[in-house]
């Protein structure tokens, strides 16, 4: 449905896209991950139309992104990662103004989508926090039941409780055989919703992978705090990788090995378990080395 | 053309082309009211012919005021209202176009099935129904205040709409180019400074070209050249052929403006 092949653009100090190649089937969602400045926005603004790529192209549902941009946005909802709205408006006001520029007139989508998101329309989009913003931009993405949805950070601003709302929306559009292309710079969000990924590092796509083996390659930190100097030697003396923190405190990383790290510590009184967060770079890096090693 | 974003556009720039036509408007009528007190005053004329003739030039007066559609047309069209449709025709270029890409809201826009060109000519008709407004009121206004306001002074009305219809066109040039610099920018505030610095430098270029022979060259580089209120209203120029070639002039920057904002890349 959304391929990209070979599109490269060039900006000054060496920044751009360079030969990137992709394509999301129809009922597909494929996130794509990358650091900032990585090229993620610039990849979507060439989706959209709004930038010529130097070579390569770029189509959806067989429709170039360049030339038939208008044409495209028929069955296309769009979620830029910058919510900026145009002033002097409520939320409603300008949500109908989006329907009557699409030439639609059911509603029915747009009060569920309401609705579910719990948004104060009548509320001046000047006004609006930037989560709420939010929320008006996902509706008007989502309003007119477009088959391709292109998301820029979709989830940015929200609170965990609408995240999962959002969360829902998604995996419900996937069941409706939609297409869905969404940016993300956190890799749980990317996790929970996608067949598929892409990993794009200084405008070069280093990684693009199904979805089931990012996940065996994804690394994980857990911090255990267990109650006795025994259970501590039991930890540390299994075969994964751990490394001392404090007094009876031990980070335990698992990649891939997760069945293993359970056993273990059903064998211990755990007092304390927690998971430490890993940025993107890390997961990258360690993305890597598994690759290094698998050759 | 889209009418509902065309309409929603209105709305929003509603209040400033509001205000500028009630600025615009007021001062007409005000300065329609105080001719008679003018006009009856002796030794006015003898005043400004005491003028050095370049700045008699320059405020628009070298023949004195004679008729009201003179005094109208050199204080009224010749100063001021040159000064209010300058800064609407700069500030509402930037704004219909520049801005939006500034901001953002422009990716909104051309996430619906509306083309690049017909987004942009969307923006045109509200730049130039605003220039319109301001100009039809004022026209409106200035006849309404010559007819009901003043008693025994008549302005030639047929003169009077052709003086409008001529600042409309040239107006809507100088909006032309401003439009154009608002398509190509990806600054609002650059788009703005671009604008006005040429649009100033033209201002500048004719009044200097107006203070002396050897400096009358300037005039001739200067959109202004076609705009000499007075000239206008007492028919003394070709008004037919300066309304023509403005209204080309104007169609063809409008058509450059979309053309270029089609085939730019925008970073929304």
């Amino acid at each position: 449905m959304i391929v990209v092949n070979g599109l490269s653009k060039r900006f000054a100090e060496g920044k751009g896209l360079f030969n990137l190649n992709f394509e999301v089937r129809k009922g597909e969602v494929f996130g794509y991950i990358g650091p900032n400045g990585a090229g993620k926005s610039t990849t979507i603004r060439h989706l959209m139309g709004f930038m010529k790529p130097d070579s390569g192209h770029s189509s959806i549902d067989g429709m170039d992104c360049w030339n038939n941009a208008a044409r495209i946005q028929e069955q296309t909802g769009y979620l830029p990662g910058e919510i900026v709205f145009l002033e002097g408006m409520t939320g409603l006001g300008f949500l109908s103004l989006i329907q009557k520029l699409r030439k639609q007139t059911s509603t029915i989508r747009r009060d569920e989508l309401i609705e579910r998101f719990q948004l104060d329309v009548k509320a001046p989009i000047r006004k609006m926090s930037k989560g709420m913003k939010q929320k008006v931009g996902i509706i008007a993405a989502f309003m007119h039941e477009p088959q391709v949805l292109i998301l820029d950070e979709p989830t940015s601003g929200l609170d965990p409780l609408m995240q999962r709302v959002f969360i829902d929306l998604i995996l419900e559009e996937k069941q409706k055989n939609k297409t869905i292309l969404m940016s993300s710079h956190s890799f749980q969000e990317i996790e929970r919703t996608c067949d598929s990924a892409g990993i794009i590092k200084d405008g070069k796509l280093v990684a693009l992978e199904d979805m089931h083996l990012l996940r065996t390659v994804q690394r994980r930190v857990f911090e255990v705090k267990v109650k006795s100097e025994n259970d501590m030697e039991t930890i540390l003396h299994s075969a994964l990788d751990t490394e001392v923190k404090g007094e009876r405190t031990v980070h335990v990383t698992v990649q891939g090995n997760d069945q293993e790290f359970v056993q273990l510590l059903s064998g211990c009184e755990v007092q304390h378990i927690d998971t430490r967060p890993q940025d993107l770079e890390d997961i990258f890096m360690h993305y890597y080395d598994r690759r290094e090693v698998a050759k | 053309m889209n009418i509902p974003l065309y309409l929603a556009m209105m709305k929003s720039h509603g209040k400033l082309i509001g205000g500028f036509i009630y600025g615009a408007a007021a001062y007409i009528v005000l300065i329609i009211w105080i001719y008679p007190s003018i006009a009856d005053m002796k030794g006015f004329n003898d005043m400004i012919a005491a003028l050095p003739e370049g700045m008699q030039k320059l405020i628009g007066m070298e023949n004195g005021i004679n008729s009201l559609s003179d005094y109208v047309a050199g204080e009224f069209y010749g100063m001021l209202f040159l000064i209010i449709l300058m800064v609407f025709v700069i500030l509402t270029s930037t704004r219909v176009m520049a801005r939006l890409v500034d901001q953002g809201s422009m990716a909104y826009m051309l996430a619906t099935p509306n083309s690049r060109a017909r987004v942009a000519i969307t923006q045109a008709a509200v730049l130039l129904t605003g220039l319109a407004l301001i100009v039809g009121f004022t026209t409106i206004s200035g006849i309404a205040a010559s007819e009901w306001l003043i008693q025994g002074y008549q302005l030639d009305i047929a003169s009077f709409i052709k003086l409008n219809v001529i600042t409309y066109l040239i107006f809507s040039s100088i909006a032309g180019y401003c439009f154009f610099i608002s398509s190509v920018s990806n600054d609002e505030k650059k788009a703005l400074g671009i604008s006005a610095g040429i649009t100033l430098l033209f201002y500048m270029l004719n009044m200097a070209g107006k203070l002396s022979d050897k400096t009358e060259w300037m005039l001739n580089v200067s959109i202004f050249k076609w705009y000499d209120p007075i000239k206008l209203i007492n028919n003394e120029s070709d008004a037919f052929l300066i309304g023509c070639s403005l209204f080309i002039s104007t169609f063809l920057l409008f058509m450059v403006s979309v053309i270029v904002f089609k085939n730019r890349n925008l970073p929304l």
